[in-house]
């Protein structure tokens, strides 16, 4: 993690006199031989079930592997971003909605913001791939898929866009109005512009929450990473070399996506507001 | 077919798919908090390959999406040699993802302390013992309130992922799909389904904002 976890962990001990260097030399020892045995088993238990077995892996140095695999990703990519753009514009209209001037348009927004924050995303995708075509409304799976996720996001992106709209200093509010702007100008020119820029380093770490959400594509037979592995496993019959590699994949990517946040946050100094940090609905 | 209609004629496995996915919610956020508060020990100690191992853990659990995680423990680890039901497979993964995002609260909690507390109280001649029991864990876990609402409630959400796997009773996602296949439920059953999952969100999340009035430390 950053600089600043390490330093409060440090903090919790003393510098270490003999005894207790000792004591944390075995520790370290014990806690080595203890992951080695772990791992030891791990690697037996691939090896009696026989999951090293060369045809689960050799498909895996081929290209046409690896191509179909990255079929699959661009699919989840375009979704993500798709839905990324979707739940960035309609949190902002949320939010903009909650916080203006108009009292209904308000009590509807603040509703809206944590009914979406408060649902499932599977049960918004459930929503538009059985419910929405019994009212005779077809729609490509691309769209099954991106319209709940972008929802789902959007409740949450609502919340994140106020966390920076109440970041900007109060005083900054007060003066444009004493010098006679509008509330719309305010907000236009002075709020908005700070606010967005505090929250970007949010909006990427809520990129993490959208891939995930896209693994479930399969439901409505979207091509992603997730469902290009199925047909894969189908084809080669390897599925537990399959499932690993590709969650490896999820894991990778997420992590770069927090990581490229953590960066953007520590160099612009703002914090990042996630679902866990933000106020409960 | 109308919500009343769905109510009366489904409302039986209405309640106990809601039970079930309370139930699922409330077995997995407290092991998630116990796992968590173990790997977020194994984080602080002074040893290395246990902080190395911890922060590996939170790496991977909070990183994969819990469906990937899923479809492993379904069927990839009877391959293996382990074989589990599907509500343990389910219960397990929510537990392994949510102890993750658990530890990351504590260790927030714990960052926002301060290092100079700790050292004024090493300077009055305080234990380390008497420091994480006294100075740390009361007020890690007083600034942890509302992020732990907010995982619990992302906990009822992800309860969720139940839908993608046979359940007796189905958890209120998986309802959705079992109403549907039972009647023209349309939109009612999804209705009354979402109606459950806002109602107990708003519900957990007033009970948190409430504890955390009262707990709040303001700095």
């Amino acid at each position: 993690m950053s600089a600043h976890t390490t330093s409060m962990r440090d903090a919790l001990y003393e510098a270490p006199g003999p005894k207790t260097r000792r004591r944390t030399v075995i520790g370290t020892v014990v806690s080595l031989v203890l992951l080695a045995v772990a791992i030891f088993f791990i690697i037996r238990q691939f090896y009696i079930t026989d999951q090293f077995n060369e045809r689960y892996w050799s498909f895996l140095l081929e290209w046409s592997t690896w191509r179909f695999l990255l079929e699959g990703l661009w699919g989840t990519i375009q979704v993500a971003i798709m839905s990324g753009i979707i739940s960035m514009a309609l949190g902002l209209l949320l939010m903009l909605g909650r916080i203006g001037q108009n009292k209904i348009v308000s009590g509807i927004c603040h509703v809206l913001t944590d009914l979406f924050r408060s649902l499932p995303s599977l049960l918004l995708i459930y929503f538009f791939f059985l419910v929405i075509p019994k009212y005779g409304i077809r729609m490509p799976s691309f769209w099954m898929l991106t319209i709940p996720i972008s929802l789902a996001a959007s409740g949450v992106l609502a919340e994140v866009f106020r966390a920076g709209v109440n970041a900007v200093p109060k005083g900054q509010t007060e003066a444009a109005m004493s010098i006679g702007l509008t509330h719309g100008k305010i907000v236009r020119k002075i709020i908005l512009p700070q606010a967005l820029r505090i929250v970007i380093p949010s909006l990427v770490s809520q990129l993490v929450v959208v891939v995930k959400d896209t693994t479930v594509a399969y439901v409505v037979s979207f091509p992603d990473l997730m469902q290009n592995t199925r047909v894969l496993i189908s084809n080669y019959d390897a599925l537990v070399s399959m499932y690993f590699v590709v969650a490896i994949i999820y894991i990778l990517i997420n992590y770069a996506i927090n990581q490229l946040s953590i960066y953007l946050a520590h160099r612009s100094g703002n914090k990042i507001v996630t679902r866990t940090s933000e106020n409960p609905v | 077919m109308g919500v009343g209609e769905v109510v009366a004629e489904f409302g039986g496995v209405y309640v106990s798919s809601l039970l079930s996915t309370w139930l699922m919610t409330i077995v997995c956020f407290a092991g998630g908090l116990a796992l968590g508060v173990l790997v977020t020990i194994m984080r602080v100690s002074p040893i290395k390959p246990l902080r190395v191992v911890g922060d590996f853990y939170v790496q991977v659990f909070r990183n994969i999406p819990t469906i990937s995680l899923l479809v492993i423990f379904v069927y990839a680890l009877p391959y293996l040699g382990l074989l589990l039901d599907y509500r343990t497979c389910l219960i397990v993964c929510i537990i392994l993802v949510v102890a993750s995002f658990a530890s990351e609260n504590f260790m927030s909690g714990i960052n926002a302390i301060g290092v100079g507390q700790i050292e004024a109280a090493r300077s009055v001649g305080l234990s380390f013992s008497q420091i994480v029991r006294l100075i740390v864990i009361p007020q890690a876990l007083r600034t942890t309130v509302l992020p732990m609402t907010n995982l619990l409630i992302a906990t009822l959400l992800t309860t969720a992922i139940g839908s993608q796997v046979p359940l007796t009773p189905p958890e209120l996602t998986g309802m959705v799909n079992y109403v549907n296949a039972r009647s023209v439920a349309g939109i009612s059953a999804f209705v009354v389904s979402a109606i459950c999952y806002a109602g107990t969100a708003l519900l957990l999340g007033f009970l948190g904002n409430k504890l955390d009035k009262k707990v709040r430390i303001v700095r």
